[in-house]
């Protein structure tokens, strides 16, 4: 059974989404991008970017914004507005229902935009492998029967089953998941390239119906644009007595400098305009245009436009019979709302609701649409929500570290293990403190529980192999066994409520885990300088015990010495990390040496390069068991110290 | 009436056991998907994963261009060389246009203006490809002929 996809049909782009794994995922064109221009050509079969190219060369060609055209007869008001506008040849067709003539061939405007869903269609395909016949597609909440039916008729000329058009604003909401957090009335402001829309929709019966629309068919992204190139234009004729709106190299250059800067104010305070050598004097020296716009100047040069949606937004309330108070959640669509201004002015306008808009504007009305297309598929009855473990879940391994076992927004349910080892020679058991947070080390961790796994048989140290399991289930309840896999011996404990901490406090642990990073970072790098150094010392000394005679006497002074003098460093609680490297590479060297030696002088088969053998094991793993151990090795002290007789 | 009602239980949980087996199975297959994607997705990400730098890139060698046509200076245009090689090295070329007929794969017409119908008249920002692949259409000016 084929995905059904949802396609935002829009009057400048249209966007295209399908549901994958639950989610919602926008379907890239095979030009790369997320959003396919709403153009065509249909003499030469041009669609999107590519047809985008060629508009100023073949106006007459070039079909744009035909979503104004859809379902409309050549009598209506937006019909003869838009004639005027509009560089096409518009004519009546059958029933004077509008159509544009282009070389002499009419096309209805289903035909035009079959031609858009085409290629989303083929980019679908490209993208998903498999052949995609059927779609749910979006239109404004205020389009009339007449203009839906143009919108499934198109579909289906480009070989679709329509299997719902759906409002875009109910679609925004769906992307929201809003009717699962029932909430009553939505408002959903739609800010894009060119149109503005604002419509106000109540929940009734689990399904979304709009109350009231209004909005601005003519403002848009494009014109803030517009406001800024003129102001740059302005500046610099101020500065230079020179107009770069004629010069076409110059004009392109702003437009695309203009358009950047609105992008970078909206998380910047200010940004530069560099344009080296945008024209020339008249006495023929170069001119460069450096400008400055900060994003306060940025506002008030398009205070005006923002303050032409508030009239809308006021009177599609007052249709409504709500007021703004009455709005439970508001949702920001089309690029534009990116804006911190606009944000801030939605805000007011709804007397302080915070927006949503975590979802990318620009495709949450495709998200929408797949959504719709995954729950009439079948496949998501209910939108199965997983759930995510908040906080790293980990245990303490050797030195007091937090060794993770389990990241972070990890989707549950889900398991994961790994092969710890012990710490000292001859330890019979292994305590296993399962931890939660993100800090480096265990004592800034929560401690969720502990327990002990004992009965391993005495063995060196790093030789027992333990494997500890994290299970976490759908439920959000985690299981940690610990198993010695010589004996088959194992110990489990069951943790409850490791995914309900409250919001605030897996943020306060996140947020304290960032302010503390660099110095929790330094504290485990010197804990594992110490690990490494600690290990090699043990290395080092069963390496000359193996190596016995093999070694010569005074290569054997010289391991010696290095020996001791690392252990002086490491004996030192405030030893520097620089001074225990140093020393950790000094033995490390002479080490190896002997290593080579004792090589040469064997005979291969022999097993007594135990301590050399040991030294090429990964290093990670290496120190985890260190460091797991070290542990156990602590805990036998203080159990000693507490009056235990530890069993050797 | 109780065998009925057990029955109808029955019916009920495997009608459930099967539902779930499919929700499943489409969850599993989805995942095999999204692997297969991925592994797609990282080939291509590796061939044109330079392809972004190198977009932003683009506008500082135009201005260096221009640089190097007002001041005469050969340091400069040995550092213009220098730029254009490592971008070559990159697979990125550029794409020639002047006098050609226009193309909306390669170009972006911004202006009509004097000269032969559809052909290219100026080049306003150069184009630029980089493996092959179209990353920056040419910006020109095209003949609107008589």
């Amino acid at each position: 059974m084929s995905k059904i996809i949802g396609i935002d049909l829009g009057t400048t782009n249209s966007c295209v989404a399908v549901m994958e794994g639950g989610k919602p995922k926008v379907i890239p064109t095979a030009e790369g991008r997320n959003l396919i221009p709403s153009i065509v050509e249909p003499v030469k079969n041009l669609v999107g970017d590519v047809a985008k190219r060629q508009m100023i060369l073949n106006p007459g060609n070039t079909i744009y914004s035909i979503k104004r055209l859809m379902g409309r007869k050549i009598t209506d008001h937006e019909v003869v507005k838009d004639k005027k506008i509009l560089p096409y040849k518009i004519v009546a067709g059958k029933n004077e229902m509008v159509m544009v003539e282009v070389e002499g061939e009419k096309y209805t405007p289903q035909e035009i935009s079959a031609k858009i869903l085409q290629k989303a269609k083929t980019d679908a395909e490209g993208y998903l492998g498999e052949k995609v016949t059927e779609a749910v597609i979006t239109v404004p909440a205020y389009f009339n029967d007449s203009q839906r039916q143009a919108t499934k008729q198109a579909g289906e000329i480009a070989g679709f089953k329509v299997k719902r058009i759906i409002n875009e604003p109910t679609a925004a909401s769906l992307a929201y998941g809003l009717e699962k957090k029932k909430a009553e009335t939505v408002a959903i402001y739609d800010l894009g390239g060119g149109t503005f829309d604002i419509s106000i929709l109540e929940l009734g019966e689990g399904v979304y119906e709009v109350k009231a629309t209004n909005g601005d068919t003519h403002l848009g992204g494009d014109d803030f644009d517009q406001k800024i190139i003129d102001w740059i234009c302005d500046e610099f004729k101020k500065d230079h007595g020179i107009g770069l709106k004629a010069d076409a190299q110059a004009l392109q250059r702003i437009k695309d400098a203009a358009e950047k800067a609105k992008i970078e104010l909206s998380s910047s305070k200010e940004t530069e305009i560099n344009l080296p050598f945008i024209t020339q004097s008249k006495d023929g020296q170069p001119l460069h245009l450096t400008q400055k716009l900060t994003r306060a100047k940025l506002e008030s040069l398009v205070d005006d436009l923002i303050e032409k949606t508030v009239r809308p937004v006021k009177d599609c309330l007052g249709d409504a019979k709500l007021e703004a108070k009455d709005i439970d959640e508001v949702i920001l669509v089309g690029g534009q709302t990116r804006m911190p201004k606009i944000q801030e002015k939605v805000k007011e306008l709804f007397r302080g609701k915070e927006p949503n808009k975590s979802v990318n504007p620009d495709e949450v009305v495709a998200m929408g649409a797949a959504i719709q297309g995954g729950v009439l598929a079948g496949d998501v009855k209910d939108v199965l929500l997983l759930d995510v473990t908040p906080l790293t879940l980990g245990i303490e391994t050797l030195g007091g570290v937090s060794t993770p076992l389990i990241e972070r927004n990890t989707t549950i349910p889900t398991s994961k293990s790994q092969i710890f080892s012990t710490a000292s020679d001859n330890q019979t058991q292994v305590e296993i403190n399962v931890l939660q947070g993100e800090r480096p080390m265990a004592a800034d961790n929560k401690s969720l529980g502990r327990f002990i796994l004992d009965g391993i048989p005495p063995a060196p140290r790093g030789i027992p192999q333990i494997e500890v399991a994290f299970d976490i289930d759908a439920n959000g309840i985690l299981n940690v066994t610990a198993k010695d896999k010589a004996t088959g011996k194992e110990r489990s404990i069951k943790i409850t409520g490791s995914t309900g901490l409250a919001k605030d406090e897996i943020e306060k642990m996140t947020k304290e885990a960032e302010e503390h990073a660099d110095e929790d970072k330094q504290k485990k790098e010197k804990i594992e300088a110490r690990n490494l150094a600690d290990n090699l010392v043990f290395t080092a000394e069963k390496t000359l015990k193996d190596a016995g005679e093999k070694v010569s006497g005074d290569d054997k002074k010289v391991v010696e010495e290095k020996i001791k003098e690392l252990k002086e460093t490491i004996s030192k609680e405030d030893a520097v990390i620089d001074e225990i490297k140093k020393k950790t590479e000094e033995l490390s060297g002479v080490l190896q040496k002997v290593g080579a030696q004792m090589y040469a002088s064997t005979s291969p088969g022999q097993g007594g390069s135990t301590g050399a053998t040991q030294d090429q094991q990964p290093a990670e793993e290496e120190s985890k068991k260190e460091k797991k151990s070290k542990k156990k090795d602590e805990a036998k002290k203080e159990e000693a110290e507490e009056g235990e007789v530890v069993n050797e | 009436m109780i065998g009925s009602k057990k029955d109808q239980e029955v019916k009920n949980l495997k009608g459930q056991i099967e539902d779930f087996e499919n929700k499943w199975k489409r969850a599993l297959a989805d995942y095999r998907n999204l692997e297969k994607r991925v592994q797609e997705n990282q080939i291509d990400f590796v061939k044109y994963a330079n392809a972004k730098l190198v977009d932003k890139l683009l506008p500082i060698l135009d201005d260096l261009e221009r640089a190097t046509a007002h001041i005469k200076e050969k340091g400069l245009k040995l550092i213009l060389n220098q730029f254009r090689n490592v971008l070559s090295s990159e697979g990125v070329e550029e794409i020639k246009i002047l006098g050609e007929e226009f193309n909306p794969v390669t170009m972006d017409c911004v202006e009509m203006t004097k000269g032969q119908k559809n052909q290219v008249v100026e080049v306003i920002q150069k184009g630029y490809t980089c493996q092959g692949k179209v990353l920056r259409p040419a910006k020109v000016k095209v003949g609107r002929g008589k």
